[in-house]
């Protein structure tokens, strides 16, 4: 059931390329609708879009038709399966990766205006700290902050949470750590970026999970199909669907 | 702003001589020259304090856009006092057409060169990050040191105090609290003996945000799980 509040906002983040931004964004909208939740993936990457790889979708409307040629919003969206739409982004468009307050404004009305039916909204933002990643970052309540276990998406990921954090007063940072051969490694170093978080920012992000290295998330990705719903019962599958419990939770 | 003259301003009815449209056409010319006139210094040639705020205006409007820094040095010329008392007011206003002119032929393309008033000039820097704004502050203070005004005879050697700030894309301040910061840096270089350029070392050192050592550090103290 929806509440008066509208849509759960997350916006899906790391800093580092490379880390499972995109993957983790539709694996886990497809397990949040598992759990008969309404769900909205917007691809953030406005300048290089992947959700739709990933699922396969043959685009023919995206942000850019409605910022540029007044499509409907509503219109762009397309419902790859019962609970879960997607507002795909364009690729290979340079100037759409730095928009103009204007143009953040418009983004903001029109996103406002199609996550009204959705119970979940999930944004998926480009890599690095540009000024499109920053905005998609405060327009959401959340911010999930994804890592691998080395140290240079790890410092990436503080890196980012540090200019939310000073620049934009954002406090409610979750952590997934991807690429973990354990949920313990995946605990240990959650608790390695936490401990600098407190130290040097005075901020405890939350601990939302790990995902394991898999097989299976290659695999679907070449058949570009969710991970959760080709392999359900492998480690990935498993671990997002508790990831989606966890966020379910929070709201 | 006024649009240029319109040289192909034609009579919709085809006169060839047509006393009213040649009025036109001076009227549009002396706008232009006014809209000239009015942000230009008459004595150095160089923009007026209307126009520099006008300009500071639209490059901090810019810098939300585009995230890209506003750079901005202030200037105050040393001992000018003593330069009009001594020297008298020619001189001293021939001081100030002989800054402008050695300025401008070392700042770059982008800048904006002002007389802010008095023995006071402002340089706005587009799109530009403090450390460069400095380099330019730099060069600017080093010109004149190496350029005396020549006098006959003899010459008056010229040198000047610089104060450099900048303007970041989430600050909430208007153009004139945004010189005012800027002077506070100039007064510093006023203060420390003139003739230098002074702004906030450690913005140039380290953005507020930059992961500093120590945070790397603590990172790499991490025993990684896998070793």
């Amino acid at each position: 059931m929806m509440d008066s509040r509208g849509p759960v906002k997350l916006c899906i983040t790391s800093g580092k390329g490379g880390v499972g931004k995109t993957s983790l964004t539709v694996n886990l909208a497809y397990a949040l609708a598992a759990n008969q939740k309404r769900v909205l993936i917007v691809d953030g990457d406005l300048g290089l879009a992947n959700v739709d790889v990933l699922l396969g979708l043959s685009v023919d409307r995206t942000i850019r038709d409605v910022l540029d040629g007044g499509v409907d919003p509503a219109q762009a969206v397309a419902q790859v399966s019962a609970g879960v739409g997607v507002l795909p982004a364009s690729s290979g468009v340079p100037e759409l990766v730095n928009l103009g307050p204007e143009e953040q404004d418009q983004l903001g009305d029109l996103l406002t205006a199609i996550m009204v039916p959705y119970d979940y909204v999930l944004l998926d933002t480009a890599a690095g700290i540009g000024p499109s990643v920053l905005w998609f970052n405060t327009f959401t309540e959340h911010n999930l902050v994804i890592t691998g276990p080395d140290p240079a998406s790890l410092t990436d990921a503080y890196a980012l949470i540090k200019v939310l954090h000073r620049d934009y007063a954002r406090d409610r940072f979750h952590v997934v750590v991807n690429f973990v051969m354990s949920e313990q490694e995946a605990v240990q170093i959650y608790e390695s970026l936490a401990a600098v978080t407190q130290r040097f920012l005075d901020l405890k992000p939350v601990y939302l999970g790990g995902i394991p290295r898999d097989t299976s998330v290659m695999k679907a990705a070449r058949s570009q199909r969710p991970f959760v719903q080709q392999s359900p019962a492998q480690p990935a599958a498993r671990a997002v669907f508790k990831l989606a419990e966890r966020i379910i939770e929070l709201a | 702003m006024t649009k240029p003259a319109d040289p192909t301003l034609d009579c919709p009815i085809g006169q060839v001589e047509c006393s009213l449209l040649q009025e036109i056409r001076g009227l549009r010319t002396e706008v232009e020259q006014l809209a000239r006139l009015s942000q230009t210094d008459p004595l150095t040639g160089l923009f007026n304090f209307r126009y520099l705020i006008d300009a500071l205006h639209r490059e901090m409007e810019r810098t939300r856009r585009t995230g890209l820094t506003t750079g901005l040095i202030m200037i105050d010329l040393d001992h000018f006092k003593y330069v009009n008392d001594i020297r008298g007011h020619q001189v001293g206003n021939r001081a100030l057409q002989w800054c402008a002119a050695r300025w401008l032929e070392v700042v770059r393309k982008i800048d904006v060169l002002c007389r802010f008033g008095g023995e006071e000039f402002t340089v706005i820097l587009p799109a530009t990050r403090l450390a460069q704004a400095v380099r330019v502050a730099e060069r600017l203070r080093e010109k004149l040191e190496i350029s005396p005004l020549p006098l006959n005879p003899g010459e008056l050697p010229l040198t000047a105090s610089f104060g450099v700030d900048v303007f970041r894309a989430n600050e909430e301040l208007s153009p004139e609290t945004f010189v005012e910061r800027t002077d506070g840096f100039l007064l510093a270089a006023k203060n420390q003996g003139r003739n230098r350029v002074c702004y906030e070392e450690s913005k140039v050192l380290r953005p507020a945000t930059e992961v500093t050592p120590d945070e790397r550090i603590a990172f790499f103290a991490t025993r990684w799980p896998r070793e």
